[in-house]
Order: C-alpha cells, then sequence, then structure tokens
C-alpha cells in the first residue's frame, strides 16, 4: 500500500537522483517518491493497479483538463480571461488526490492552482471560465459544492481546512477537508500552524504538498534544508507520504489511505506530490527571465508527462488506441466550447455585486455607499 | 417577560452570556489558550467547560492565527466558534487571517459561507502589565469591511451585546475592558436569562445639552466622572456610549450634535486615523453646520500603549483629561 516514511526504502525502481531533480535541487536522499507506474507507463507495482475503467477514468479526466489549461492560456491570450495560475503539468497531482474524496461528504479547500482539483470535485468549466474571467457569478459558489473559497495569499486555507475538518469532526458527518499548497508555501507560519491544529486535535484533513519546485522565479532549494517537506509528518506526530506526483495511480493511492484514515477517526495526514511546474506561474510570468526552459522543464514536459505515462499503460493493456484519443478529444472540445459558450452569453456582470455580501446586514456606511454605486450606474447607463 | 435579576460585574456578565449560548444552541463551541481547566487569564470561561464539557469548551494550541484561521473553517460547516484571545494585544499574530479572510470569506463566496465567529479579548491599560497587554486594536479592525466590533461599558450591554454578537451570522470582534472587569462602580443588576442587544444601536448614557461627548468601552466611567465634575460647574454634558463602533450609530451621534453644536471624542487607543477621526468626519460630512466649535479628541498619545507604567496616566485618557477638553469646546 501507500508508502509511509518508514516503508519508503522498500519502493522499488527509484528514480536516479537526477530524474527527480526538482527546481534545480538534486534530491539526494534514502527516500524515494511512491510509484506504481513507471514514467513510461509500465507497472512498478502490477498488484496495486486499480480495475481499468477507473484508469480510463483518469485518463480521460486529465485530457479534458489538460485542454481547459490550454484553452484558458489562449484566452488569456486574446484577453478574454483574466491572470491565471495554471496547472498543466500537475493534472495527476490534483485530479488524482481530489478522485480520493466523496463529493457529497468531503470539503476541499483549494488555493489559486487548484483548478484541477476543484473540476474534479465539482466545481463547473462554465463557473471556472466565468471565476477566472472575475465574473462574480463565477465567485459564487453553488450550495451544493463542498469547495472552499479560491485562496490567493499563501496559505490561509491551510489553517481553515484544520477547522472545516474540527468542525465535521464535531459534526460527526464522517467527511473529510484536503487542502493544497505548494512547497514554497510550507515556508509560511499558517502552514505549520494549520497542519499542527489538526494534528493536535486528530481532525479528519489530509494536506497535500505539490511539489512543484518553483514558487514563481524561487527554487525549492531556497525554501528549505530539508531533502523532503514530508518530513515534517514526523514533528507533527502524523503520518508522511511522499508520492510520485506525475504518477496518478500512485497519487490515489496514497490520497485514498489518507482520506480512509481521517474517516476512521486516525487524524490528518501530510503527503508531499512530487511534480514540476513545467508552465509559467500564472499567465502573467515568463519563466524564461529566472530558468532555462530548454533544461529542467523541457525535461519534465518530454519525459515525465503524467497523462503520457497513462495513455501508454492503456495503450499497453490494449484499452486504448488512436481511434479512441480522437474520440474522445472530440467530446472533449465540444463540451469545452459549449462551456464556453455558455460563459459568453452569461448576462453581463451587475455592478451591484461590488457591495453585496460585505455583511448579512449592511451598516448604514454601506448603505450610503450602495446609493452612490446606485447613481454612478445610472450615469454610466445615461 | 419578567426576568430574575442577580447583581453582575462586568465579569460575571460576559461569562453568563455565553452559558446561555452555550446551553440554547448546540453549534456554539469556545476555545482558545487557557480557557478550558483554568477559564482563560481573567476567568471569563471559569466553570464553563465543567458544565457544557470538553467538547464545547476546549483549550487550543498556542496560536493566535490557528485559533481565528480554525474558527473560519469550523463556521463555514456550521458550527459558531466564540474564540478568546489572551489580549487585544496577541491579535497581531492573527493580522493575516483576519484581515485576508475573516473580513471577506462571506463576500468572496458570494455569501454562501458566512463567519459566525466571535473573537473575545481584553483591552486596555492601567493594569500595569507587559507590553502588549495593554493594546486597543479597534480602529485597525474598523478598517477591515466586513467585521463588527462591539465595546461595552458595563455588564447589562456586555452580557446582551454578546449574546447578539453569537447569534451574528458575521464575525463580530468584541472588546472586553481590563479595567472594568470587577470595577465594584459599574456593578449592577442583570437579568439572568436570555435576553439581547442589537449591535448598531448607541446608548445615551447621559442626558444634557451644551456638549456631546462620545466614547465606549472603559473609557465611558471616565467621561462620566468629567461630565458629574462638570454639572457641578453647570455644564450639562450629553454622553453616547457607542455601544458598537461597527455598526456606528450615526444617526444617535447627529442628533445629539444638533443639539449641542459641540463633540469630544474619547478613546483609549492612538490617535492618529483614529475612530474619533472617523466619527469627526462623518459629523462633518453630515452635521458641519451644526457645529459651533472645532471638534476635539481626547485620546492617548501616538506612541506605543503602556511602555512605561509608571508614565502611562500622562497619556490615557483621564477625567480630568476630558474636563480640560469640555472647558476648550466650550470656551470655543
Amino acid at each position: 500500500m501507500a508508502t509511509s516514511r518508514r516503508t519508503t526504502k522498500k519502493a522499488t525502481a527509484p528514480e536516479s537522483n537526477e530524474a527527480m531533480f526538482v527546481g534545480s535541487m538534486p534530491v539526494t536522499s534514502e527516500l524515494a517518491p511512491f510509484q506504481i507506474l513507471a514514467p513510461d507507463g509500465r507497472p512498478v507495482r502490477e498488484d496495486l493497479i486499480p480495475d481499468l475503467d477507473t484508469v480510463e477514468e483518469m485518463y480521460r479526466q486529465m485530457s479534458r483538463l489538460r485542454h481547459l489549461d490550454d484553452k484558458f492560456m489562449l484566452l488569456y491570450k486574446s484577453q478574454k480571461l483574466g491572470n491565471y495560475a495554471q496547472f498543466g503539468g500537475q493534472e495527476a497531482s490534483q485530479i488524482g488526490s481530489a478522485m480520493a474524496l466523496d463529493p457529497k461528504l468531503d470539503f476541499l479547500a483549494p488555493m489559486y492552482r487548484n483548478t484541477a482539483a476543484m473540476i474534479t470535485h465539482g466545481w463547473s468549466l462554465q463557473n471556472a471560465i466565468m471565476y477566472w474571467r472575475g465574473h462574480p457569478e463565477g465567485w459564487r459558489i453553488p450550495d451544493d459544492l463542498n469547495i472552499l473559497p479560491i485562496i490567493i495569499s499563501i496559505p490561509g486555507q491551510i489553517v481553515h481546512a484544520a477547522g472545516v475538518a474540527m468542525g465535521l469532526q464535531m459534526q460527526k458527518t464522517g467527511g473529510v477537508a484536503m487542502t493544497y499548497i505548494g512547497e514554497g508555501g510550507t515556508s509560511q507560519g499558517d502552514f505549520h500552524i494549520g497542519v499542527n491544529f489538526a494534528a493536535a486535535r486528530n481532525a479528519p484533513a489530509v494536506f497535500i504538498i505539490e511539489n512543484n519546485g518553483w514558487a514563481i522565479s524561487v527554487p525549492r532549494k531556497v525554501q528549505s534544508g530539508v531533502d523532503y517537506l514530508m518530513r515534517r509528518s514526523e514533528g507533527y506526530g502524523i503520518p508522511g507520504y511522499l508520492v510520485d506526483g506525475n504518477d496518478i495511480l500512485a497519487v490515489n493511492a496514497v490520497a485514498k489511505k489518507a482520506v480512509q484514515d481521517a474517516r476512521d477517526g486516525k487524524g490528518p495526514s501530510l503527503i508531499e506530490q512530487m511534480t514540476y511546474r513545467i508552465r509559467p506561474h500564472t499567465t502573467g510570468d515568463d519563466p524564461k527571465a529566472y530558468r532555462d526552459e530548454t533544461a529542467e522543464p523541457k525535461f519534465w514536459a518530454e519525459n515525465r508527462d503524467p497523462i503520457a505515462r497513462v495513455r501508454q499503460f492503456l495503450t499497453a493493456e490494449k484499452r486504448w488506441n488512436e481511434d479512441r484519443e480522437v474520440a474522445m478529444k472530440a467530446e472533449i472540445e465540444s463540451e469545452f466550447q459549449i462551456a464556453l459558450d455558455a460563459a459568453d452569453a452569461y448576462a453581463a456582470p451587475d455592478p451591484k455585486a461590488l457591495l453585496e455580501y460585505v455583511f448579512v446586514n449592511p451598516p448604514q456606511q454601506i448603505l450610503e455607499q450602495q446609493a452612490i454605486l446606485a447613481s454612478r450606474i445610472l450615469e454610466v447607463n445615461a | 417577560m419578567s426576568q430574575d435579576l442577580k447583581q453582575m460585574t462586568m465579569a460575571a456578565a460576559i461569562t453568563d452570556a455565553m452559558d446561555v449560548m452555550l446551553e440554547r444552541d448546540p453549534k456554539v463551541i469556545i476555545y482558545g489558550e487557557d480557557v478550558g481547566n483554568l477559564g482563560g487569564v481573567y476567568r471569563i470561561t471559569t466553570g464553563l467547560q465543567k458544565k457544557h464539557g470538553e467538547d464545547r469548551v476546549f483549550d487550543s494550541p498556542l496560536t493566535e492565527s490557528g485559533i481565528i484561521g480554525t474558527a473560519i473553517g469550523a463556521g463555514a460547516v456550521g458550527m459558531r466558534p466564540v474564540v478568546e484571545l489572551q489580549f487585544g494585544g496577541f491579535m497581531m499574530p492573527a493580522f493575516d487571517q483576519i484581515f485576508s479572510h475573516v473580513s471577506r470569506y462571506r463576500y468572496r463566496s458570494r455569501g454562501r459561507y458566512s463567519v459566525p465567529m466571535v473573537v473575545r479579548f481584553p483591552v486596555g491599560g492601567g493594569t500595569g502589565l507587559l507590553e502588549q497587554h495593554a493594546d486597543s486594536p479597534e480602529a485597525y479592525l474598523a478598517h477591515a469591511p466586513g467585521i463588527k466590533i462591539a465595546y461595552p461599558s458595563n455588564p447589562y450591554d456586555a452580557k446582551g451585546l454578546l449574546i447578539s454578537a453569537i447569534e451574528d451570522d458575521d464575525p463580530v470582534f468584541f472588546f472586553e475592558t481590563i479595567v472594568r472587569y470587577r470595577d465594584p462602580k459599574i456593578r449592577m443588576d442583570v437579568p439572568t436569562g436570555y435576553y439581547n442587544i442589537p449591535l448598531g444601536q448607541a446608548r445615551i448614557a447621559r442626558e444634557g445639552k451644551d456638549v456631546t461627548i462620545i466614547g465606549y468601552g472603559g473609557m465611558i466611567q471616565n467621561i462620566e466622572t468629567a461630565a458629574e465634575a462638570a454639572a457641578q460647574a453647570g455644564i450639562q454634558c450629553e454622553i453616547i456610549d457607542l455601544r458598537t463602533i461597527v455598526p456606528l450609530d450615526i444617526a444617535t451621534i447627529l442628533e445629539s450634535v444638533s443639539k449641542t453644536g459641540r463633540v469630544i471624542i474619547v478613546h483609549e487607543a492612538t490617535k492618529t486615523a483614529g475612530i474619533g477621526a472617523e466619527i469627526a468626519t462623518q459629523i462633518m460630512e453630515k452635521a458641519f453646520y451644526e457645529l459651533e466649535a472645532p471638534i476635539e479628541r481626547v485620546t492617548s498619545f501616538d506612541t506605543m500603549p503602556s511602555p512605561f507604567n509608571s508614565l502611562n496616566h500622562l497619556s490615557r485618557p483621564e477625567a480630568h483629561h476630558i474636563a480640560a477638553a469640555i472647558k476648550k469646546v466650550l470656551s470655543a
């Protein structure tokens, strides 16, 4: 089963140090990330491969969201989307973990790069488009969706997730809170505060570090002197896992274990998923200013792609072929286009949204400002 | 509805409010540093854990950011957290959670998530304690949209306002003046059961026609003392006890200003960009032509609160500082 820090030494087919370097940090460690599929799609752990329907579902979801990430960049370039934080290349890390949740019971506490995890947990493509356009109705979180607001400043959501877990525990709902942070965010005090709080209360939370090597231009090695950040789990007295974040089967297996443990009253877990930010930090970032795009990023894009890995596996299993690929791509494109059309056709933002939801019952100052806003709207419309 | 009355200090009234709400609403939980077994450093939660159990009233890890950040999450999934910070000055480690999240969470989710938390903490100086044990942080909070601020001056108001704060779906920061916790001068009869005082309604603590003195919290006693002395000299002060700073009951203030034409604003917090500046500006915007004299502010100096206990009384507003201000606005 999933590899804890005590058993990682047993993991087979460890990546070479060269292959696992992340953010210019060659990792030299006795630990090796847990894998089920090797980067070329060959099974490392035959015994842990789930049924092929599940693997195909994972493959389809990763393909669907890679397409979305590509499209979002194009929409940004044509000024039809605001500044957007890409996840392309981290599909396995987000989808594999979010698929371990029960959307009816469990809560997701996302940060800005978690569009893929959110959609996997039930966010609609149309809402995602509208959110990243800054449309107020894209910001509205539907009542039937157990997702907390996207957090931009780093890493408040870690503490919120601890609180959600505590609240679910008190109400005995059986639910779990899952949250994400990049490797850079682990340097913040609130990372420690949230994980420690949940651990101290044995609250049902799963904390995921998506180690993609880069905090904008700052490489992993600047953040901490430790080889793997999941080692901090020992300081909290909770299980820690080191996973190949581009192996969706491994990510999903470990996340399922962590979620089940949380549900069973065994408290939180800390998972470090080794992945790579092959794309810019956001659509407004130019990585050429700080890293050699032909070196590490190219290596990861060409040799560690999480989608290609599963496709190679499914092809070898005779479960996938070019015809199915073509058919799937047509479906994906059509689904995205329908969502985009719906977002385009959606009513323009109501300017009154500016002053809604500040308070449940707006005090005098807000009422006065609402009146000023109303007169400005009239001026604009006149 | 007739209710039994009981003599209570401010401290007892606050404890009673939490007891009443723990009884009424199973979603109410109380946590913070030392609030369980010990009952908090000022013993305001004394007895609550024993009565309501460790699941409802419990000690948290020593982390203000953790206390407030987790209260956001617990509130988002239906709990009603009433958390205690040991001192108002210990709020600073939680500033990111307060400004980035507490104040914005409802807005950010377009109403899907409320932040029904209450954050209680002792404030103010005159106690001979250490640095960060005498702060008055209301102006920082008032600047963050989405946060309500309650600042009671007496036991009856403290209980009624705290009950309203706990029932409110917006976050309420609840200021408790340390030197008034057990001040025998403000002991009073308080109903023993449930009652509330709406947030946003100021109280006319004293009626008068000559000068309006606006204040809140522990400063109301100092203002009363000054007003009493002024009355001996035939000057009638009208005292407005704001009770809540957000929402601000500007209507009550304007009504009084239109009667007196002279205004003094008193707070223990530092002067620059303080609550006094906001109130004075609103009076200028809405009642400029009612004024007979420039508005006067009596506040602490713009320096660190309580750096030297032996000199503190020269900075924090005392009754005679307020008396001097009364003289000044009346001679203008």
